[in-house]
């Protein structure tokens, strides 16, 4: 920012996956237009799906999927001990993601069910701030591209970075779309993280909240309506499962 | 302004005529709810066919047209230790078409708002003089209540007005440039059958009202009941969720924001459509927050929109289109707001005379 | 296919008459800029705490600078181009034609920003907006002048007038309190103030360390070390809601009248016109009515204490 009299530097970052299906990190590699010069803010040191060099001095993790596994732990807290600033990336890293499903079920059936007869080591869902301190979180299933790219501009130029701390509504609404209560469907837009641009809902389907609550919900609110729609409660608790996002708030209501 | 009548087929050819010509917008079908009921919004049409003139109301606002959700302010360009700020206020003409009286009315409060002040707005004013806008009136919806806040008619703001008289339409031509258009197109002076059909029109539509809010006063109410506990209640309900704001035709606050180009030789400096009940509204930097409670937010919504701002001259700014009310998943809407704070106070148990029945 | 009869013509509002009516800040022509600001050029910067630094700005067009004035008591936004704007009170003297000063604390985005940048650094200011503290008709009366924490900084270009026109006006107290020694700020100006421009200045802070020889407590405290003469005195009073509450009650009960006594709200703001709602106290914006109010005004704000 040389109008300000500083200069930037390439960040030096590593990606790193844990449970997961590494669909955040490809983000990283999406969006064309403005591919180039976003890769050139990038100093990258570690990133297993672009490229086989590894290099352990980076600054910056981002770090994708939830933590399962006892070794996992080890390999996190090694990531935590080396970067300045660690990022929880994408939903699974910040609130257990698709993953915690399995969290709901007994253990034994999970592991039959999913390796039948050879059996796998594998413990209840973490998300990273249950094993490490995290600096940062991304949210999203998978992460918006967009946002990623204003959040790496914001580190790289040195400015503070946040997310939107209203809900999708805003987004949705100022997208024109029909609501999806109109149409009938529970849609956890009114409670969710707005930054993804309504994406979902534009495309008429219901918001299953990937990107966490909104800032200072009103939950006790939502249930009501749901009901008061005449719309399934079953359907809603379904949908508040399905990332993980709102277990506190579920909490409250039992 | 001047009066003339047209056909509906000649009208129709007209407004085809100028629908394909120009970038259009209008109301059009874009979905059907879970009643069975056709959902309308203000969209792009190609032709006078894609208007569906006989529309009840659309979700949103046609707000977004003169105000975008989104817009790029200014732009800057980094070079060499300097900056240059770009800033560009130029909008392609558009032709807007089957605005109703009361979204006529909430554009011409905008205009009090955004352009007669200290600081008029460019942008704004880009927008809208480069804006043809051909209203429509029509019959209200059970829950339309711009009659108590006298906007179900309209006498300034657009370039052309429709009243339905039976197989025509009685035209109040208010540009040169609406009657250059239609001098193109099969009209006639009114006869006094005309006339007297239009006063027939008006009284119909005057009578159809089912909903009424009372207003009168309200501004000194809201003063005293600032404290009442009936914005904590409302504000229980409330979702903070900013649909209302969204699809309010006046609603207008907004927040800015800058962000550097990827490629870090530029940014850009963008404005974002807010609104009052949105959590962070009126947190500042460091993070204290001026208004934490959902009640106290939506209090300010109802403010600005009954009570009215000092700065725009204190006038109420909701036009009575429901659009909120109806928008609104925890079904707060601005009758039974009102009505509750008049019950709050004229059900006061201490008064020394009782209460009137209340109607 | 096209028929031109049909084609609504388009207006360019840059070239309209309306373009050239409105004042624009100090700037009578361009009128329709009200994006634009006067591009400055960062000329020192002061660490004044380790949360606080003063920006000496200078506007780079000449003519520009002629044209800049503000009254005591107004605000600028201050654009960091690329990263945001922000309001911030003038904090140096309205006779100043070459520099304005901006008293700065850490805070958010474009502050943190700001504390990175150096000398020579171009921004941009709009304005000035807002209203002001009525030196005039404080001319020929006591003045005491509160200050709690950061509310020193718009305390600074009342504080200059005064300095400037002291013959003007009676006794000036500067009261000024913080929270600890260390965050007092401009304490490299008190002996000027005191010997030079014979300013009776007290402070106080609440948490005193190991080195701290003045005074501890509150700062209504130092209310009682000076003479009130409620029947000519004025008060300007800044700093945490909080703390101009206790200050104008107490100055009150000593007599001074709700309208003789001057406050400074702080609230978000985006545009600083009148537009963006977003700094509305009670019915009134303190962008364009504010943020000077006196305190009968404040008092019947809702919301504003």
């Amino acid at each position: 920012m040389q109008h300000l009299g500083f200069s930037t530097n390439k960040l030096k970052i590593g990606s790193f996956d844990f449970t997961c299906c590494e669909g955040c990190q490809l983000q990283l590699a999406n969006k064309e237009e403005t591919l180039p010069e976003f890769l050139d803010l990038l100093d990258i040191r570690n990133f297993r799906e672009i490229s086989s060099e590894r290099f352990d001095d980076y600054d910056i993790a981002l770090v994708e999927g939830s933590i399962s596994r006892s070794d996992e732990v080890e390999r996190l807290q090694a990531i935590r001990k080396q970067a300045k600033i660690l990022i929880a990336y994408g939903s699974c890293a910040c609130f257990g993601g698709v993953n915690s499903l399995k969290n709901h079920f007994p253990p034994d059936e999970c592991v039959h069910e999913v390796y039948g007869d050879s059996p796998v080591e594998t413990l209840p869902v973490r998300r990273i701030s249950d094993v490490v301190k995290v600096d940062f979180s991304i949210p999203g299933c998978p992460v918006s591209k967009d946002e990623v790219e204003r959040i790496v501009v914001s580190i790289a130029t040195g400015a503070m970075i946040s997310l939107p701390k209203y809900p999708v509504c805003v987004e949705c609404k100022q997208q024109l779309n029909t609501c999806l209560f109109d149409l009938g469907e529970v849609c956890l837009g009114p409670i969710t993280r707005a930054g993804c641009n309504a994406v979902c809902t534009t495309g008429k389907t219901a918001c299953l909240g990937c990107r966490g609550p909104a800032e200072d919900i009103n939950y006790r609110s939502f249930r009501e309506l749901v009901k008061e729609h005449g719309l399934s409660l079953d359907e809603m608790e379904e949908k508040l499962r399905f990332y993980n996002c709102f277990e506190e708030f579920r909490d409250d209501e039992s | 302004m001047i009066y003339k009548v047209i056909s509906k087929e000649e009208f129709s050819r007209f407004v085809d005529a100028l629908i394909r010509e120009n970038c259009s917008y209008g109301p059009r079908e874009v979905d059907t709810d879970r009643h069975g009921n056709p959902v309308y919004q203000f969209r792009r049409v190609h032709s006078a066919d894609e208007v569906a003139f006989d529309y009840t109301a659309t979700h949103s606002s046609a707000k977004h047209l003169m105000l975008p959700y989104r817009e790029e302010l200014s732009r800057f360009r980094f070079s060499e230790g300097d900056w240059e700020q770009d800033i560009e206020y130029r909008v392609k003409p558009r032709l807007l078409v089957g605005l109703r009286p009361c979204d006529i009315s909430a554009l011409n409060i905008l205009d009090d708002v955004l352009l007669n002040g200290k600081f008029p707005s460019p942008y704004y004013l880009a927008q809208r003089k480069n804006t043809f806008i051909i209203g429509m009136d029509h019959l209200p919806l059970p829950d339309c209540f711009c009659q108590s806040l006298n906007h179900h008619t309209v006498t300034k703001g657009f370039n052309l007005f429709c009243s339905d008289i039976g197989d025509s339409y009685y035209l109040s031509v208010n540009s040169s440039k609406a009657l250059t258009y239609l001098k193109n197109f099969a009209i006639g002076d009114p006869t006094h059958e005309d006339d007297c059909r239009l006063i027939e029109r008006r009284k119909l539509i005057k009578q159809s009202f089912q909903t009424e809010v009372e207003v009168t006063g309200l501004p000194s109410f809201l003063d005293i009941e600032f404290d009442s506990p009936i914005w904590q209640k409302w504000g229980d309900k409330c979702l903070n969720c900013g649909t209302c704001a969204m699809v309010c035709p006046t609603c207008y606050c907004y927040d800015t924001s800058e962000r550097i180009d990827t490629d870090l030789e530029g940014a850009s400096r963008q404005k974002q459509l807010y609104s009052c009940n949105l959590v962070d509204f009126a947190e500042v930097a460091g993070g204290h927050n001026f208004r934490p409670g959902n009640g106290d937010r939506l209090k300010y919504r109802y403010y600005h929109h009954y009570r009215g701002f000092a700065e725009n001259a204190n006038q109420q700014i909701c036009v009575g289109c429901n659009r909120c009310g109806r928008a609104c998943l925890a079904d707060i809407n601005p009758k039974d707001v009102i009505n509750d704070l008049r019950m709050e106070k004229e059900s006061c148990m201490i008064c020394v005379s009782p209460s009137p029945p209340r109607t | 296919m096209h028929d031109m009869r049909f084609t609504i013509p388009p207006q360019d509002i840059n070239k309209e008459h309306f373009a050239e009516e409105v004042a624009d800040f100090n700037r009578k022509s361009a009128l329709m800029q009200t994006d634009r600001g006067y591009k400055c050029r960062i000329t020192n910067i002061v660490d004044l705490t380790g949360q606080e630094k003063l920006f000496q700005l200078r506007i780079v067009n000449p003519e520009e600078r002629r044209l800049f004035t503000f009254l005591p008591g107004q605000f600028l936004m201050l654009e960091v181009p690329g990263y945001g704007q922000i309001p911030i009170s003038i904090s140096s003297s309205t006779n100043n034609q070459e520099f304005i000063e901006l008293c700065i604390r850490r805070a958010g985005r474009v502050t943190s920003a700001l504390f990175q940048a150096g000398e020579g650094a171009m921004v941009a200011i709009r304005g000035p907006f807002g209203s002001s503290f009525p030196m005039h008709e404080m001319s020929g009366s006591n003045v005491i002048l509160v200050a709690g924490g950061l509310g020193i900084a718009p305390l600074r270009a009342p504080l200059y007038w005064i300095n400037e026109h002291r013959d003007r006006y009676r006794n000036v107290h500067l009261l000024y309190g913080t929270k600890e020694p260390s965050q007092m700020l401009f304490t490299y100006q008190f002996e000027e103030w005191k010997k030079v421009n014979h300013i009776d200045l007290h402070t106080i802070v609440e948490e005193p360390g190991p080195q701290w020889e003045g005074r501890t407590g509150m700062i209504t405290e130092l209310l009682q070390d000076i003479d009130i003469d409620a029947d000519n005195t004025y008060a300007i009073v800044c700093g945490p809601p909080v703390m101009f509450k206790f200050v104008c009650n107490r100055l009150e009960r000593e007599g001074i009248p709700m309208n003789r006594m001057f406050v400074s709200l702080e609230r978000r703001m985006h545009c600083g016109m009148g537009k963006c709602c977003r700094c509305m106290v009670g019915t009134t914006f303190t962008c364009v009515d504010g943020p000077v109010f006196d305190y009968w005004s404040v008092m019947n704000l809702q919301e504003a204490i």
